[in-house]
């Protein structure tokens, strides 16, 4: 186990909140919270774990050439649904997909199929799903929160191309050609 | 809770057998040594964050959540959500612990919903460290134009879910 400046930062955070927290109400409530907290761990641990093995097989099957090779100038509805799917199995942060989405620019995707990219990855990740929101969140609430949200990529990207067309938004070409 | 780890679990299965049959006993092994590495990570993070939100409960002013972004609050709430979301600094390690001091303060779901939608999708940091310096400004200013509503919409799909359920 290693530690780095953002350990730190959580560390210096919880000594910080804890301090306020034993200041304002007291011993009995920072002993509620160190019990909650460790009963919360306890409770999300195994499907903590399940997500990050999730997270690491999938991170096997995708690759930055196999999906821009998917998305590469696919346009129309089509192009649409396949950005969403794509978008929503990119496992990793924003220095994960933001290059992906620029590979997809200099690969030809228009600006609809990589807002739609952008926000599947935002709303509907799946790695995020399982390894943050079900465990802290429930089963429920993450359920409900995908099933309103799975529209919405495509919606963006519709809006993107209309946006697109007009001389402010229009981009410029893409710095690969 | 069982549901869903029997999903995580089978989820789990059906991708061990894709990857074996793409890369083989090897290709097991990277997705494992990665997973254990993401885990170190936040093996010390994860804890202090929890602890730290779990700190906060107790002197949040569960009144004040309830009346910004309770149930009842409705669309005035669900606007608050979303705007406030696009400011949450930091990853889901923030993010999500955050939600659940809320949710514990008496957030409606909905409004939560608004609130993680809204932090998914415009991120301010996220904005500044990596869309605009990657894509440009004119792609950034795009996008988030384009997404402007959605996690408004999505508020609203889930007040109209739990409506639903409610009925049942």
């Amino acid at each position: 186990m290693k530690f780095d400046g953002t350990d730190f930062i959580f560390i210096g955070f919880a000594i910080c909140l804890g301090a306020l927290c034993y200041a304002t109400t007291g011993a009995v409530a920072l002993r509620e919270a160190l019990v909650q907290t460790m009963s919360l761990l306890l409770a999300i641990l195994p499907q903590l774990a399940g997500g990050l093995l999730i997270g690491g097989l999938i991170k096997q099957l995708i690759s930055k050439d196999k999906i821009t090779a998917l998305l590469g100038a696919n346009s129309g509805m089509r192009g649409l649904f396949i950005a969403t799917t794509a978008g929503s199995l990119t496992p990793g942060g924003p220095f994960m997909s933001f290059p992906i989405v620029f590979a997809l620019w200099t690969a030809g995707a228009e600006a609809g199929a990589l807002v739609a990219y952008v926000t599947a990855w935002a709303l509907l990740g799946f790695v995020k799903l399982v390894v943050w929101e079900l465990p802290l969140m429930g089963f429920e609430f993450a359920w409900i929160r995908f099933l309103v949200s799975l529209p919405l990529p495509i919606v963006a990207g519709v809006l993107a191309r209309r946006l697109a067309r007009m001389r402010a938004f229009q981009m410029k070409d893409h710095p690969g050609s | 809770m069982s549901l869903a780890l029997g999903t995580l679990g089978l989820t789990a299965v059906v991708l061990s057998v894709f990857v074996y049959r793409q890369s083989g006993t090897p290709g097991l092994r990277a997705a494992g040594k990665d997973a254990l590495n993401t885990f170190k990570a936040l093996a010390i993070r994860l804890p202090c964050a929890l602890l730290a939100a779990s700190f906060l409960v107790h002197f949040v002013p569960v009144d004040a959540v309830s009346g910004v972004l309770g149930r009842d609050t409705g669309m005035r709430g669900i606007a608050i959500a979303a705007a406030a979301g696009g400011f949450l600094p930091g990853g889901p390690m923030v993010t999500f612990p955050i939600a659940v001091v809320l949710q514990q303060s008496g957030a409606g779901w909905p409004q939560l919903v608004a609130l993680i939608s809204g932090w998914s999708i415009f991120a301010l940091n996220r904005l500044l460290t990596y869309e605009a310096p990657i894509m440009g400004w004119r792609f950034a200013i795009l996008r988030n134009l384009s997404c402007l509503l959605l996690p408004v919409l999505a508020g609203f799909g889930a007040e109209f879910v739990l409506v639903f359920i409610e009925a049942e």
